[in-house]
């Protein structure tokens, strides 16, 4: 495993961002949304960190984040220790060739007047690399490595041209063709068919192992991360709220949330009912947006008066292994072993 | 790896692809009879304008502007020699009606495009930038949009006196961006959400390279539409300056044919000088109208689908 | 009698290049309270089939062979206006989109009033609203939101609420189309349990279509697999997942992720599905079938049964059994 090898390569240092709701029509600001609380998190170097959460848990905003689309209220991200939240021109373009994102839509991150070598080879132009023929060799070759082959079949077609995956790949492509150190994947796969998503990530796994890029994996789905990552982080409405080994913390959740999650997803094949962790509260509990764990409101185990008072503080409970709950420890339960049930995605 | 050379195919190739596009939407142009009707009626025009250098190479009486039939003082009807008879000086009506047609693509088309031309670019600029250039573009625009065009037109020509051609379509361009910028402004704002920009952004583009290369071939769709209705609007605004006697006396324009009608006392006694022109007026504004329907509805795949669904 | 019987349903669609055939020679029946899911790639069809249970193709859509009965009456061959009688009152369907499709200005809970409203002319206003809270309530709606408007309901209250307005009608069967794809998996899985407590207590049969497998295993009684337009392998969930047959459906299988066993490498299907303006004559699914043989290629596999609830439509059985 790669975890003694790598010291962080990318630092979250406590960051926080916050959304304003449309304030009334003469109200000034309006209500305050936190997007991220606090988030403290390393991705080491070469490895693939899988960021898990739902819809609104704030973990496409670290991604956003990171590739600077938008900045931090709080707190600083470190890239190999340079502090990266207030780059400006030159030296920001100069950090926008080393760090690029893979969007979540297909449909919407290619621009439709744009032919895929137009795509693929817009970053070379911007950063003047190479000449006309080196550039083309470059475009055919990224389109080569995401299965785009042959890549002269592709390269003058139009976004409408292609199927979701195949758009995809162009955008894996022009997210590679700079060579990269670090890639931030947004849920790269939620827009396409099961049966494609397996493609896309493979692609991903393998331009990993084949340029050592570093990689930040942002997604729903658990299976997903356990299948990519090396390490994955599960947040909650902002909340960093389990961190460790992708196998470690989806075979042995410790947190209720994470408990949850599996719980949620549907199963197949021989599963029982033995395999539920039944921690999710169908009627919501009343709780403060501001103060005690963020997951109370939902929680089953949680104590009345510890939890709602109270943050949990992110406890090392194993070596590498953090969780953000009081009683990590007496949730003792594993996920059964058996090959034959099946999990969604 | 042995990969064939292909330095100009891929060009070539997205050529080819541009040519599916046009063909596509021309399809879809030319099914609809508001586009057929008026490609038909601006053809018509175009081969007007065209043939207007002939008569004067036949015979130099037939000159629109300088050529006086030597037999003719009055206005007189149709005849073998002038097709829709002569003006009140023996000028052949015929000839000055080929020539209109020319100025009126000119004052047209060169009017609108120099409209649309800063429509676009001001309307981009403030879209993309936002904040205090916006305000300030769009308080402009506001500003000129109240302006009654035709108005301000007549204090310039009553200040400075008879205006030359090209100073009145530079007005008309000045007076009539206001509106498109408005479009591709609100377009812009839409753009500027989509992914695909953000993809620019985190790749490093520029805020030029963003503006120009993905944004700019998103609305210049939609600015080629406006710019058909802008030609309609600046032949009307042309045609009533020269009517109401602030048109260029060197140029032989519709407007300025029924000027001389009205002007001379022949009004409603030589419908054959007074109908060839206001008829042309009317049918070259219809056309370039059509035609910008119908590209509506080439551009507008949201309302081609809802016609195909009724 | 089944209640819903379709035999070698095919169904095109006119386009400016040809004639898409979407949907070829699909034949299943479904028995009163049960369950079915539709699964497959986006483009197999799927989609068409549930359009087409309620008459409800698009313009350029023509049914091209084949019969659908319900209750034994053929409802291809039914005017217009008993369709519309069918629909909500017998079938209901509930899709993705319908989500978005809440009309903002109206309350949800009176939205679905007037859906009972429309279709049983008997029913006074109040009592079309006190159906509406114990269909509300049946859904998990709570009776405090029943005066909101769509805007204040989350996605999952949403889908809940479009969910008991296919329920109003009680109809004896329910089409749902993807209906939980934009939403999260912990409210997916509420939807899904709901969705399954319903169709147990109620007795409704649910045609449920998705891409996502898991989904409809989660759901359904029997499964279908579709490729490229056709059925390829049909049968019991547990059979079906315990002997995945068709080579298709195997590559289905092995291309999901899973969270127990050992972290294996993905086995995606290559290549693309066939252009369906020309299909190919023999299995459609042959150029990116791993055990195609020359047969495949001129030979369009008859379905044959694997068991009495799970057949497939493969040449590679046929040879198995002879070989046997």
């Amino acid at each position: 495993m790669k975890e003694e090898a790598g010291h962080p390569f990318l630092s979250f240092d406590s960051v926080s961002k916050f959304y304003f709701s449309r304030g009334r029509i003469l109200g000034g600001r309006g209500r305050q949304v936190v997007a991220l609380n606090r988030l403290t998190l390393d991705i080491r170097k070469g490895e693939i960190f899988g960021l898990v959460g739902e819809s609104g848990s704030g973990k496409t905003t670290a991604g956003r984040l990171i590739v600077r689309l938008e900045d931090a209220d709080r707190g600083s991200i470190l890239v190999e220790g340079q502090d990266i939240t207030h780059l400006r021109g030159r030296r920001l373009k100069d950090f926008r060739r080393r760090i690029q994102m893979i969007f979540q839509d297909p449909y919407q991150s290619l621009n439709p007047q744009l032919s895929v070598f137009d795509t693929v080879s817009e970053p070379l132009l911007i950063h003047r690399k190479g000449d006309r023929l080196s550039r083309r060799e470059m475009v055919l070759n990224a389109l080569q490595s995401v299965g785009l082959s042959p890549p002269e079949d592709f390269v003058h077609r139009f976004p409408h041209q292609m199927s979701g995956g195949q758009r995809q790949r162009v955008a894996i492509a022009r997210a590679m063709v700079l060579g990269p150190d670090f890639v931030v994947a947004d849920e790269p796969t939620s827009m396409l068919d099961a049966s494609i998503s397996a493609q896309i990530f493979n692609i991903l796994l393998e331009m990993q192992k084949n340029l050592g890029i570093t990689l930040l994996f942002i997604t729903h789905s658990l299976a997903a991360a356990r299948y990519l990552c090396d390490r994955i982080a599960v947040i909650y409405r902002g909340n960093l709220m389990e961190l460790g080994s992708a196998d470690d913390v989806i075979q042995r959740p410790r947190h209720p949330y994470t408990q949850a999650l599996i719980d949620a997803l549907p199963k197949f094949g021989q599963c029982g009912e033995a395999a539920r962790f039944n921690t999710f509260l169908k009627a919501e509990r009343e709780s403060s947006a501001t103060i005690g764990c963020a997951f109370f409101g939902r929680c089953s185990i949680a104590n009345r008066i510890l939890c709602s008072q109270e943050v949990p503080p992110l406890k090392t409970v194993s070596p590498g292994r953090q969780v953000a709950c009081f009683f990590a420890q007496e949730q003792g339960k594993n996920l059964p072993a058996s090959k034959t049930c099946y999990y969604g995605i | 790896m042995g990969r064939p050379e292909l330095k100009g195919d891929i060009e070539i190739r997205s050529r080819q692809h541009w040519i599916d596009h046009f063909f596509e939407g021309w399809s879809v142009f030319w099914e609809n009879p508001l586009g057929k009707i008026g490609v038909v009626l601006l053809g018509i025009f175009a081969l007007m304008a065209v043939c207007s250098f002939v008569p004067p190479l036949i015979h130099p009486m037939y000159h629109p502007m300088t050529g006086v039939d030597p037999d003719i003082y009055s206005s007189v009807g149709p005849s073998v020699r002038h097709w829709l008879g002569t003006d009140f000086m023996g000028r052949d009506i015929f000839s000055q009606l080929l020539a209109g047609a020319r100025v009126a693509f000119m004052v047209g088309v060169s009017a609108a495009f120099m409209s649309i031309f800063l429509g676009t670019a001001f309307g981009m600029i403030a879209g993309y930038m936002g904040g205090f250039v916006d305000t300030l573009l769009m308080r402009l625009a506001d500003v000129i949009m109240v302006l009654p065009t035709l108005l301000v037109v007549l204090i310039l020509a009553s200040l400075f006196g008879q205006l030359n051609i090209w100073t009145i379509v530079l007005i008309i361009a000045l007076f009539r961006w206001p509106g498109v910028s408005r479009v591709i402004r609100s377009q812009t704002l839409t753009l500027k959400q989509r992914p695909f920009i953000e993809a620019a952004r985190v790749a490093g583009a520029s805020h030029m390279r963003i503006i120009f290369r993905h944004i700019m071939p998103n609305v210049l769709p939609l600015a080629f539409l406006y710019m058909t209705f802008r030609v309609t609007a600046a032949i009307i605004i042309e045609a009533a300056l020269a009517f109401l006697g602030f048109g260029d006396p060197g140029t032989v324009s519709w407007g300025m044919m029924l000027q001389w009608v009205w002007k001379t006392g022949h009004m409603f006694k030589a419908l054959y000088w007074l109908l060839p022109p206001g008829i042309c007026i009317s049918l070259i504004t219809l056309s370039f109208y059509m035609i910008g329907r119908a590209m509506d509805e080439v551009l507008d795949p949201r309302l081609r689908k809802e016609e195909a669904a009724r | 009698m089944a209640l819903l019987e379709v035999e070698d349903l095919s169904i095109g669609y006119r386009t400016r290049l040809g004639l898409h055939r979407a949907v070829e020679g699909v034949s299943f029946s479904l028995e009163e309270g049960k369950s079915l899911g539709f699964v497959g790639e986006s483009g197999c069809g799927k989609t068409t089939v549930g359009m087409a249970l309620m008459g409800l193709l698009p313009r350029n859509g023509i049914i091209l062979r084949g019969s659908v009965l319900f209750e034994g009456r053929d409802i291809l061959a039914i005017s217009e206006e008993e369709l519309r009688l069918l629909r909500w009152k017998k079938i209901s369907m509930i899709f993705q989109a319908a989500m978005n499709a809440l009309n903002p200005v109206k309350r949800v809970a009176d939205q679905v009033a007037e859906a009972i409203l429309a279709h049983t002319r008997s029913v006074s206003r109040a009592e079309a609203s006190r159906q509406v809270e114990g269909l509300f309530q049946l859904v998990g709606v709570p009776k405090n939101r029943m005066r909101d408007y769509p805007h204040q309901y989350s996605g999952g209250m949403k889908q809940r609420a479009i969910i008991a307005m296919a329920l109003a009608c009680k109809p004896r069967l329910i089409i749902a189309d993807e209906p939980t794809t934009a939403l999260d998996v912990i409210v997916q899985d509420q939807i899904l349990q709901e969705t399954r407590l319903l169709q147990e207590q109620l007795g409704i049969s649910i045609i449920f279509i998705s891409h996502d497998i898991s989904i409809v295993a989660d759901v359904c009684h029997d499964i279908g697999i579709m490729y490229a337009g056709e059925l390829v392998e049909y049968g019991n969930r547990n059979e079906l997942f315990n002997s995945p047959a068709h080579p298709y459906t195997r590559a289905l299988l092995s291309s999901f992720p899973t969270l127990t066993g050992n972290r294996e490498m993905l086995k995606p299907i290559a290549g693309e599905p066939p252009n369906l303006l020309n299909p190919p004559r023999g299995c459609r699914f042959c150029a990116r079938c791993p055990e195609a043989s020359e047969e495949c290629d001129s030979f369009s596999p008859q379905w044959i049964e694997l068991s009495p609830r799970h057949k497939v439509r493969c040449v590679r059985f046929r040879r198995k059994e002879g070989q046997q």
